[in-house]
């Protein structure tokens, strides 16, 4: 007898793969991670960098490594003494003077023979002058301590079209840093949830119940008892407990433990595991199975309420899922009930709209708890908000401190003439800054220690600050080419002299 | 030349401009005894020395952060040769390096690149190295992958202080990375919490249980387990797997695959059979990157005193948005290494040794692999020599009441590690 040859009706065959190619052992630790599917991903990207300072070689290392398919540095500079100190990608003095955006690709390059790098050495300006579109042919845009003005002339040309890139902006100053994401929206299907989908036995599907009940537990022989599985175990339990409680399931404490043992007390032997596994997965019986709550926002979004066939597919699968939940049910994905999963799939497909891949519906399916949209700013819409900068004073005044001392130095070097060096003072910083607030709104008590550290190091780029952003931006990046796990929504702002992180 | 605050004739003007910044004047959070100016640049140019434990997923970022903050005497330890899954990575390793040995490539590497930095190699274990070898650092440096290194490490350094002499309190920086999570943290031996005191925050690895590896396989890798753990012994005897060979692996995965088939379970792929029997644990280039810079920046407000440092544990999850928890974690009283008193151990009176020796394999905040126990005045039981295992092995039946008071002490050894643990023993029947 076996349990699961009633449950799974669909036959499977062995299909050997070979075994694995260089490209694959290349790849394998991350492969673990982010699938072929996320893998494929990165190797169609595209990604901009603007400038060659060791943050940026810092943030391309670890995108070139993991084998994006194309990466540009726009940078019109020649490498200086200055460069050549800080930089891994530069070859001491015997870089100095040559072309920075030249060297540093050179180097780079070499991390992984798969992946395209290419300098561009007209400066940034140029570019918003006379070929803006130039931009909108990239994955994603990343610009490492830009100067202000520039910037926001970046950030608004990309943020008019919803189909241009998005922008990561990064800025440092010795130990503190920040780094931002702007885009419109950000939809992500597989986010890799630490908590596996319901198994639904406070409401099983009827096969299952079925199932669950016909079989006869105490006259069964002692090996096939040890072998049911845990699921049956407790959907069964919960039915017969359902009968003698008003058709209700444990709800207080006392009813919860009385519960669990009387799981313990079925076993015939002291040493089944099934037994005690469906003892440790109890809390699954008393767990109401719904539609998660940020699932059923995601229902009622304009976009899927306003579904057009030219909608993303997301869109089209979040409103097959509306109706799908709307009768009642939700869908069950677990390789358990795999037949069942199988009948519900193809109901699922029928309320698509439009032809969305196999792969993609198996993911959606499989994630239907997880789903994520997230929506981004305009950079600079926190700024330029008085009232939410005050909440913020209230609300995270160590990461609004930080921010603000940063945004402080770029405003005062934007009043600067060109080339002249960046002295600024702590009187000068602190006026930026309470300029932006609302009259009468004091600066939080920790501005004071991280506009201090502005002052004191305003345009180093540290090595160990530079690696670290270098991998907070490159992890955020590989997680919104891949659209897998969720991305930063806001300000990830960085002190690294306490070694702390926050968001903003 | 020694005595240039700027270091070596390798230098160039303007080469420190960046880090000089930090070095020259001090922030609202230094410490007063900070020496700005030449002083501190003297000391971290021309004096510091440094041991960089690993040269692997952080030891190439380590030893690179090292050498561009101005540190030139580095040396680094590592025992493994450069694999072709290391690639995506361990960035100072290319394909014609495989097979090659980690430290050696990786001090090339960066003296080739960083003008003026000694890094010297050892390619070899840790525990070849005597206390005066580890005595010579001002600092180390641990990017170790493996809990048994981390733990000798540990251990050697918190037995290193002497009271008496505050240059042998060598601060030991940690670091680690699973996937999208990692975590750096300041060990000052004997001072602060040590890696021993957290040993319970370990992930416990996901262990099966045989019944249903056995009988009831739903994962597929309850079908990898069978075949590894069952038929591997049944169909080769005594020949030892070696999760390296390519052909092994193809054999478990063959039989795994038809295992899987017939209880009509799907997942069952080359690559996971790999990963559950080498235990591989996923690794990207960019959390390295964080957590070897965190360990880096460390170091490097330690040496320079430019900046206060972390106390004493950083914890990041960039799996949903970038998630990190700064905390002191505090020191444990019952630390085998760093607390001095015994552990209190309530048993069973119907415990057998051979029961408590189970305990103590897996009890989360013990982990001692193969431990021999004595107690002051007998031998309980021994893993080894020969003579003295056989001797001591009728032991292993007896109750523990037979042989030890209530209130009486046990002392837990193992080879493995520098260190024993003392367990008070009471009875709870
Ligand atoms: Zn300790």
């Amino acid at each position: 007898m076996s349990f699961t040859n009633s449950i799974d009706i669909e036959q499977s065959t062995v299909v050997i793969e070979a075994a694995p190619d260089n490209k694959t052992r290349r790849y394998d630790r991350q492969l673990r991670l982010w699938a072929a599917s996320g893998q494929s991903a990165l190797e169609s990207s595209r990604i901009l960098v603007i400038s060659g300072s060791a943050t940026s070689t810092s943030i391309l290392k670890n995108l070139v490594l993991p084998g994006i398919g194309h990466f540009t540095i726009l940078d019109p500079e020649k490498v200086t003494p200055e460069d050549a100190g800080n930089n891994f990608f530069l070859e001491g003095p015997s870089s100095i003077g040559k072309s920075r955006a030249e060297e540093t690709v050179r180097l780079l390059v070499e991390l992984n023979d798969g992946v395209e790098g290419k300098a561009e050495m007209r400066s940034l300006e140029e570019v918003l002058a006379k070929d803006k579109e130039w931009l909108s042919d990239f994955t994603i845009v990343i610009a490492h301590n830009l100067e202000a003005v520039l910037l926001d002339q970046l950030a608004s040309f990309l943020w008019e079209d919803t189909s241009n890139p998005p922008l990561v902006i990064v800025r440092s100053s010795g130990f503190l840093a920040e780094v931002y994401i702007q885009y419109h929206e950000h939809a992500v299907i597989e986010s890799h949830p630490e908590t596996t989908q319901s198994l639904q036995i406070d409401k099983p599907f009827p096969a299952l119940l079925e199932y669950a009940m016909s079989l006869d537990f105490e006259n069964m022989d002692v090996t096939d008892h040890g072998h049911i599985p845990y699921v049956i175990i407790l959907v069964r339990l919960l039915e017969e407990w359902k009968k003698t409680h008003n058709g209700s399931p444990p709800t207080t404490y006392a009813e919860k433990q009385e519960f669990k043992k009387s799981v313990l007390k079925m076993r015939k032997k002291a040493d089944e595991e099934n037994f005690e596994e469906a003892e440790a997965q109890a809390y699954r019986a008393w767990t109401t199975t719904t539609v998660p709550s940020e699932i059923r926002e995601l229902f009622t979004e304009p976009k899927v309420l306003s579904l057009t066939p030219t909608s993303a597919p997301f869109f089209h699968l979040v409103h097959a899922l509306s109706r799908f939940a709307s009768t009642g049910s939700y869908i069950h994905l677990q390789k358990l009930y795999k037949a069942r999963a199988e009948e519900e799939k193809a109901i699922f497909k029928s309320y698509l709209q439009v032809p969305v891949s196999e792969d993609m519906v198996d993911a959606f399916v499989k994630n239907s708890h997880a789903l994520k949209l997230l929506k981004g700013k305009k950079w600079g819409a926190l700024d330029a908000d008085p009232q939410a900068l005050a909440n913020a004073v209230e609300t995270a005044p160590k990461q609004l401190a930080t921010h603000l001392a940063l945004t402080a130095l770029s405003s005062f070097a934007t009043k600067q003439q060109p080339n002249a060096p960046l002295t600024p003072t702590m009187e000068a910083l602190t006026n930026e800054a309470l300029a932006l607030l609302p009259p009468g709104t004091e600066l939080p008590e920790e501005f004071e220690a991280a506009v201090g550290e502005v002052v004191r190091a305003p345009t180093a780029d540290l090595p160990n600050t530079a690696a670290l952003l270098g991998g907070v931006v490159a992890q955020e990046v590989i997680k919104m080419i891949t659209k897998q796990y969720i991305p930063i929504n806001g300000s990830c702002i960085i002190d690294l002299i306490e070694t702390w992180t926050g968001v903003l | 030349m020694a005595s240039q605050p700027n270091g070596t004739s390798t230098d160039w003007p303007g080469r420190y401009y960046h880090i000089d910044q930090v070095l020259n004047t001090p922030g609202p959070r230094t410490d007063p005894a900070f020496l700005a100016g030449d002083g501190v640049k003297t000391f971290l140019r021309n004096q510091a020395k440094i041991l960089v434990i690993g040269a692997g997923g952080l030891g190439c970022e380590i030893l690179a952060n090292l050498a561009l903050t101005g540190f030139k005497d580095i040396h680094v330890i590592d025992m493994d040769t450069i694999d072709i899954s290391n690639l995506n990575r361990q960035f100072l390793f290319r394909q014609k390096d495989v097979g090659q040995p980690k430290a050696t490539v990786a001090a090339e590497f960066i003296m080739k690149r960083v003008p003026g930095v000694k890094v010297t190699p050892y390619f070899g274990k840790i525990q070849d190295k005597d206390d005066d070898y580890y005595l010579q650092f001002n600092l180390i440096i641990c990017g170790l992958d493996s809990v048994e290194a981390r733990r000798w490490m540990n251990a050697t350094l918190v037995n290193l202080v002497d009271p008496e002499n505050p240059e042998s309190l060598k601060p030991m920086i940690d670091g680690g990375t699973e996937g999208f999570k990692g975590q750096a943290r300041v060990i000052l031996p004997t001072i602060t919490s040590c890696y021993e005191c957290s040993l319970d925050m370990l992930n416990k690895p996901t262990a099966f249980p045989i019944c249903t590896i056995a009988n009831t396989p739903r994962l597929p890798e309850h079908c990898i387990e069978w075949a590894s753990v069952l038929e591997w012994p049944r169909v080769h005897g005594d020949k030892k797997m070696d999760t390296d060979d390519p052909d092994h692996i193809g054999w478990l995965y063959k039989i795994a695959a038809a295992r899987a088939a017939e209880f009509k379970i799907e997942g069952v792929t080359w690559s996971l059979t790999q990963g559950v029997v080498k235990n591989i644990i996923p690794a990207i280039a960019s959390t390295n990157a964080i957590i070897a810079a965190a360990c880096c920046n460390e170091a490097f407000k330690i040496a320079t005193s430019s900046a206060a440092y972390l106390n004493n544990y950083f914890m990041l999850i960039g799996t949903d948005g970038i998630y990190s928890y700064t905390f002191e974690h505090e020191k444990r009283d019952d630390c085998p290494v760093c607390g001095g008193e015994a552990l209190e151990m309530t048993i069973s009176s119907e415990m057998t040794i051979e029961q408590l020796i189970e305990t103590l394999v897996e009890k989360q905040d013990i982990q001692i692999k193969k431990p021999s126990l004595s107690t002051p005045t007998k031998q309980i039981y021994l893993q080894a020599p020969p003579q003295l295992e056989k001797a001591t092995r009728p032991n292993l039946e007896k109750k523990v009441s037979e042989l030890v008071p209530p209130g009486g002490e046990v002392t837990v050894t193992a080879t493995t590690l520098p260190f024993s643990l003392s367990l008070r023993i009471s009875y709870s029947t």
